[in-house]
């Protein structure tokens, strides 16, 4: 008898077959994972799903579960009006915590989105995400879903800044729901004691913050720690000088330099604050370290909200001083949007028209300062207490100025922060920043 | 006959083996394929592409973001500070290390409670130690400055300053990783025979001259083993600045890994974060060969 002739397959031909197998399967996959996605087709807005508010929710759709995400702090604030969705609908929803910077909006949610998936139906979305969201076709347009009465609530002055930062390629992908400007808090008890006021000009921020430095009492503190918040003093200055940020021109210099002065120069401001986050900035304050600073709206209620601190006079709010171009500060904010990978997308459509129209915009900002912006609704029923007060006053002194634009915002801003720290921490001359600045604003593109 | 036979069976069993053996493995090196191979060639696929989908479309440019690297001085700055902090760290805690470990090993009362105390700051999650001790290390009210304001009168403005803040982060690492580096050196000394050392006495050495020939030749295959251990893992070290200095100031601080989060995660430039991501490679992979070849050199030696 005769056998058949055996093939031995050695364990080295073995590992290598398997290796070459794999090693194929591999680059096979890598080519075809790295093939150019299919280029954007112009989207249909998509339609309302629910009915109108008056109307009863549709008997045959099933009850639905959708996720909004917002930071945490406002999610009190968001339950009474969601109640009333949820009433009206017949579906719930579920609060997720949102990340707190645009940073971290997109390190979350771009892998998904790039993914074809989204783990969330609505979100609360940041300036330096959200147009990276709308120009990589991730989100759903809300032209069609939001009626004009709720765009109109809105002042004229906000209209250029929904076009540059909440639209794209004329569709508008985010409704505002923050209106976040630099406002300028400051020591009323300290100045009353002293009869002064707070500094209306670049000159009287010098002169009084002299006044009031002993270290560890300072005149003024900022937080500048990268990343992105050596960006914002630098847009607040900016602003103030004249300045087109991106462009780093002379009024920008001017800016910078006003910084440096205001730390290494007059030393009214001290240097830690290169290394200081705002909740360190706010815990000076807080200290009785500081005489007046820069602010977002939240330190409002934070300030107020420190029973064991806060007495009234201490945590007023003054008009921002004015630099060569006037007493101005930039404004953005948050505001909210529906990605077009939303799991149940024509509720989440529904629902972003109903938690942004004019009846519940003024829910939520009774619920949360974050919340109080100057549109119309929310003004005439607020109008006369608390931040509300403070903003109609910023508005009529013509104080808001557009947050400084950029199609690559989360590099430029980068660009910004980088050059900013460099020039205030002593590495690098005015001359160098505003140079290096303008070289690598122009290899964004 | 009944050897062919046999020789038959066996090489049956042989071949339903090797099916079995590559059955088996399969998943392993599937799992191996997708999360280690496939991102691997997808980086470098990516690295010759502009590719950001806020941008798109996709497309091949060859060399251009490895040139525009080289321009770049956030990156050129990251990779120089990236080297600094791995070189210094890696020695800093090799030398503490082994001081912890031979203070370790000797008999004192309370040693068990003094080895779990030392293991203390490896167990605190990076991200807590860094912004603890971005606190610390706060120029007006951090205790660091405090200390040292009471006793020479003195206050450094430490993460403002350029030296300041690269030897605060660098200090903070090291106060991390040593105890583990300690850990591993002390394993290592509990491996050498007590004989030498009687051997060594009787030969007249005294306890400086039986490190340096006697301890610190038996565990030098261990030193090199941490030491590149530590290299490697300190080369993607991402935690510790994200969390402490956002890499300021400037780039003062600023690490490889950080600049590729940044322009990955941040900017969504995941063409040009991949070509960074390459310059990060051939840093891992240089310091991986002198690595080995020193390990092998030491291993030889002995």
């Amino acid at each position: 008898m005769k056998s058949k002739p055996v093939t031995r397959i050695s364990r080295r031909q073995f590992l290598k077959a398997a290796g070459l197998a794999a090693g194929s399967l591999s680059m096979g996959v890598g080519l075809s994972a790295c093939a150019v996605p299919p280029a954007r087709v112009p989207q249909q807005p998509a339609q309302p799903a629910a009915p109108s508010p008056t109307q009863a929710p549709a008997a045959d759709t099933g009850r639905k579960t959708l996720v909004l995400a917002i930071q945490g702090f406002a999610h009190d604030a968001m339950k009474p009006v969601l109640a009333k969705w949820e009433e009206r609908t017949g579906h719930k929803v579920t609060l997720e915590s949102g990340p707190v910077t645009g940073n971290e909006m997109i390190t979350k949610y771009a892998p998904a989105f790039q993914s074809g998936v989204s783990p969330v139906d609505v979100m609360s979305d940041a300036d330096d995400s959200g147009p990276a969201f709308y120009r990589a076709g991730w989100m759903e347009p809300l032209d069609e879903v939001i009626p004009q009465e709720t765009w109109d609530d809105f002042p004229e002055s906000f209209k250029q800044q929904i076009e540059v930062w909440h639209s794209f390629e004329g569709k508008r992908y985010r409704v505002p729901h923050e209106f976040a400007i630099g406002y300028t808090f400051y020591r009323k008890d300290w100045f009353d004691e002293r009869k002064i006021e707070p500094p209306k000009t670049w000159d009287e921020v010098v002169a009084i913050g002299k006044e009031f430095t002993n270290p560890p009492v300072f005149g003024t503190m900022e937080a500048l720690i990268k990343p992105g918040l050596a960006f914002v003093y630098m847009a607040y200055l900016a602003a103030q000088s004249g300045g087109n940020l991106f462009a780093f021109d002379d009024a920008t210099a001017k800016a910078f330099q006003f910084a440096y002065d205001l730390i290494h120069t007059h030393k009214i401001m001290p240097e830690t604050t290169l290394s200081m986050d705002y909740t360190q900035q706010n815990e000076e304050y807080m200290k009785d370290h500081v005489a007046f600073m820069r602010q977002w709206p939240f330190f409002w209620d934070v300030a107020r909200g420190n029973k064991d601190w806060y007495k009234e006079g201490r945590a007023e709010i003054a008009l921002p001083p004015a630099g060569p171009a006037g007493a101005k500060s930039w404004w953005g904010g948050w505001g909210f949007s529906v990605p077009k990978f939303a799991p149940n997308k024509p509720e989440a459509l529904d629902l972003i028209a109903f938690i942004t129209n004019n009846e519940n915009a003024p829910i939520l900002a009774k619920g949360q300062s974050w919340f109080v912006m100057p549109r119309k609704s929310i003004m005439a029923v607020m109008g006369n207490e608390g931040l509300a007060v403070h903003m109609q006053r910023y508005a009529e002194a013509n104080v808001p100025s557009p947050r400084p634009f950029h199609p690559k915002v989360a590099e430029a801003q980068s660009v910004v922060d980088d050059v900013a720290t460099l020039y205030l921490t002593k590495q690098i001359s005015l001359a160098e920043a505003m140079q290096q600045g303008k070289e690598r604003i122009a290899a964004l593109g | 006959m009944p050897a062919r036979a046999a020789r038959f069976r066996l090489t049956q069993r042989m071949r339903r083996n090797a099916t079995l053996i590559g059955l088996l493995l399969l998943p392993a090196i599937g799992l191996r394929l997708f999360t280690a191979v496939y991102p691997f060639f997808n980086t470098i696929w990516l690295s010759f592409h502009d590719w950001n989908p806020a941008f798109p479309p996709q497309q091949f440019v060859g060399l251009k973001n490895f040139q525009a690297l080289t321009r770049d001085i956030a990156v050129t700055s990251s990779i120089s500070f990236t080297i600094l902090f791995v070189v210094v760290s890696t020695l800093l805690e090799i030398a503490l290390g082994m001081a912890i470990a031979l203070i370790l090993n000797r008999a004192f009362f309370g040693r068990g409670a003094v080895r779990a105390v030392n293991l203390i700051p490896w167990a605190i999650p990076m991200v807590v130690a860094a912004v603890g001790f971005r606190w610390m290390y706060d120029t007006q009210y951090g205790i660091i400055n405090d200390l040292l304001h009471r006793t020479i009168g003195v206050k450094v403005p430490w993460l403002v300053d350029f030296w300041g803040a690269r030897a605060a982060v660098i200090a903070t690492n090291v106060w991390k990783s040593t105890p583990f580096v300690g850990l591993v050196l002390l394993a290592a000394l509990q491996g050498i025979p007590q004989d030498l050392y009687e051997a060594g006495r009787v030969d007249g050495t005294n306890r400086i001259s039986a490190f340096f020939y006697i301890t610190l030749p038996l565990i030098m295959p261990q030193i090199v083993t941490i030491g590149l251990f530590m290299v490697v893992w300190q080369l993607a070290a991402f935690d510790l600045v994200f969390a402490m200095t956002g890499g300021g100031p400037g780039f003062a601080t600023q690490v490889l890994a950080y600049r590729i989060y940044q322009v990955a995660f941040m900017a969504l430039n995941f063409g040009y974060a991949s070509a960074i991501s390459m310059v990060l490679f051939v840093v891992v992979g240089v310091a991986s060969v002198i690595g080995l070849a020193l390990f092998r050199k030491v291993e030889v030696s002995l």
